[in-house]
């Protein structure tokens, strides 16, 4: 544009709030809006670990899932499930917030207790541990995800 | 005096070579930052595989903001950072425009990142927009290297409030300069935040290699080319004041004596940003361009006193030193695509166009000057440019108001009466900005097209 066009400011602030705002909310409008079922899973995130695919190794009764990655506010948190005739045996997550030493603080007390919570109830119905939140909610939503997978 | 500056043949000895116009790099560079910023777009939207519901496309919201906002700030930097490839190829004044533009924008997407994303945090810990100072406080408590961020955008509120046009224009300038400064202080500051708690630079590395990539250019950029070529360029060349001349009431001159002047590579039509080390002006640096051609041992520039600084200049002494960075600008000889060429100067806009006028290549008849001031008396260097347009063959006009104080008609129409085929011209232009608007105006009704039409204005 050459600089002695007639400049009109006010047009140009409204016409670039206007682009910005509507394309923030098309942006946002293209997401999909619930956690993915794990079998539209692949076209997801390559993070360092195995992706949100159920990757299922059946092996004599025993079968291990890993269940989405899902994103908190504080990173991925992705748990993988190791199921025995029909129950399960372990959890452990694959992926959790340790970007810093708070994280790390976090993870070392609530880790354990998610584990042995999700043993007892043997669903995902567990209770949040009280600071770690998020690490909870992460930890909720895959270890679902990973049941649903693994048809419990 | 007049002797050794009115002649200038050995500058104009230049090759007349074919013209060949350069184009300026703008629209390439508008591509490439276009293209990185939909880089950064979909670094989000590879790491986002959805949005669960409303609360997660607030603080995703926030998430694209500060993107956006991280990328764009390091190119705000960049603007400012005197690359010769910008200053010169694109020209100071138009990315001095875009540095305020896109200036602006940013500082809008930093606010919006900072509201949306606090929101954002606080609906997810089940609070509402209510808690969100709460929440702000908590988060930057908490959060690694927020407590700089904080700091950062602060500065950055500050720097925004001062450069409000209501605001700048009530605080001396080197006030508003100074403050703005802290640009750098706030960047450093905020950079931090970006690596350690931004999410998609925790879920892609390559992010995080991308991000001190690109700052670390922009700031190896600055440093070199604000801080280490400016030092070379005047240890190299160690300029000093030689004699202030009063051309007329009002308008001064001042010869700048130095080793190797040739060597900076100046051409007629470029400004240097002057420091002069003397009491009560070492401290701020004006653009002032060269009125005349550069020669190996003297440099000349022609100031109006209106401000502050242009006023002290009358008191420079020989022997001062002069702290020059440059040379800067894009209004020169390159930029002309025709044989013909009209110089039009507004008041102290003459100086860069008594430059162009000694040493733009050109046969007799093929250039044209129109030199438009408030009266005869105003009419600065008027000697020289009549003794050039003697030596050269070259037109001189000149336009001024009428001893009742009307204005001289400078039309569409005028201007075709004085040069019937100035559709066929390159015009170089320099001036007030009203002027120069109205100008502009009469060249277009004229029939010249826009491109051809060079000018150089520092308003902003």
């Amino acid at each position: 544009m050459h600089p002695l066009k007639k400049n009109r400011p006010l047009r140009r602030i409204v016409l670039a709030s206007a682009v910005t705002a509507s394309g923030l909310v098309m942006l946002l409008a293209l997401k999909p809006h619930t956690t993915p079922e794990v079998a539209a899973a692949p076209q997801v995130v390559s993070s360092p670990a195995p992706s949100g695919s159920a990757s299922g190794k059946a092996v004599a009764g025993t079968k291990t899932v890993t269940g989405e990655t899902v994103q908190t506010r504080w990173g991925p948190v992705q748990v993988k499930i190791t199921v025995t005739n029909g129950k399960i045996t372990d959890v452990t997550a694959v992926q959790s917030p340790s970007d810093n030493p708070r994280d790390q603080e976090i993870n070392s007390y609530a880790l354990p207790q998610l584990k042995s919570e999700a043993l007892a109830a043997q669903s995902a119905k567990i209770d949040t541990v009280s600071g770690a939140t998020y690490t909870s909610d992460g930890y909720r939503q895959s270890l679902q995800s990973a049941l649903d997978s693994a048809g419990l | 005096m007049t002797t050794t500056l009115a002649g200038g043949r050995a500058a104009r000895r230049q090759t007349m070579r074919r013209i060949r116009p350069r184009r300026s790099p703008a629209t390439l560079l508008l591509l490439a930052v276009w293209a990185g910023a939909v880089g950064v777009l979909w670094l989000w939207w590879h790491n986002t595989p959805s949005i669960a519901d409303q609360n997660g496309k607030i603080l995703n919201a926030g998430r694209i903001t500060g993107l956006l906002a991280g990328y764009l700030m390091a190119l705000v930097v960049l603007q400012m950072a005197r690359v010769p490839a910008l200053e010169r190829r694109v020209g100071s004044d138009r990315v001095a425009r875009w540095h305020a533009m896109s200036g602006r924008y940013t500082l809008c997407l930093v606010f919006a990142h900072v509201f949306l994303i606090m929101w954002g945090y606080a609906l997810q810990a089940g609070k509402t927009l209510s808690d969100i100072v709460q929440q702000t406080i908590d988060s930057v408590n908490q959060l690694p290297d927020m407590g700089k961020a904080a700091i950062g955008t602060g500065l950055f509120l500050l720097i925004g409030l001062s450069s409000i046009g209501a605001v700048r224009r009530r605080i001396p300038y080197d006030t508003w300069y100074h403050v703005h400064l802290l640009t750098y202080g706030a960047v450093f500051l905020t950079f931090w935040h970006q690596i350690t708690t931004g999410n998609d630079f925790a879920l892609t590395p390559l992010a995080k290699t991308v991000w001190y990539g690109l700052y670390g250019t922009v700031t190896a950029l600055v440093v070199w080319y604000r801080i280490l070529t400016p030092i070379r360029l005047n240890l190299r060349h160690r300029m000093y004041v030689e004699a202030v001349i009063e051309e007329t009431p009002g308008i001064v001159s001042v010869l700048i004596g130095g080793r190797k002047l040739h060597r900076m590579g100046a051409e007629a039509g470029q400004f240097f940003r002057w420091r002069f080390l003397a009491p009560g002006m070492r401290f701020s640096s004006h653009p002032y361009s060269l009125s005349a051609a550069p020669r190996p041992n003297m440099l000349r520039i022609t100031v109006k006193a209106i401000g502050d600084h242009s006023t002290r200049l009358r008191e420079l002494r020989p022997g001062m030193k002069v702290w020059a960075e440059g040379p800067y600008g894009a209004m020169t000889s390159q930029r002309r695509t025709r044989g013909k060429v009209l110089l039009v100067a507004g008041g102290v806009g003459i100086t860069p166009m008594r430059a162009l006028f000694e040493t733009l290549p050109g046969a007799a008849g093929d250039i044209t000057l129109l030199y438009r001031a408030n009266t005869t008396q105003d009419l600065a260097l008027w000697d020289e440019l009549a003794k050039i347009a003697d030596e050269r063959g070259a037109r001189l006009m000149y336009a001024v108001n009428s001893p009742d104080g009307e204005r001289p008609d400078i039309s569409a129409d005028s201007l075709r009466r004085k040069l019937p085929d100035i559709d066929n011209h390159d015009v170089f232009m320099c001036g007030p900005p009203g002027f120069a608007q109205s100008v502009y105006e009469a060249l277009r009704g004229a029939g010249v097209p826009a491109r051809r039409i060079h000018h150089e204005s520092f308003e902003m």
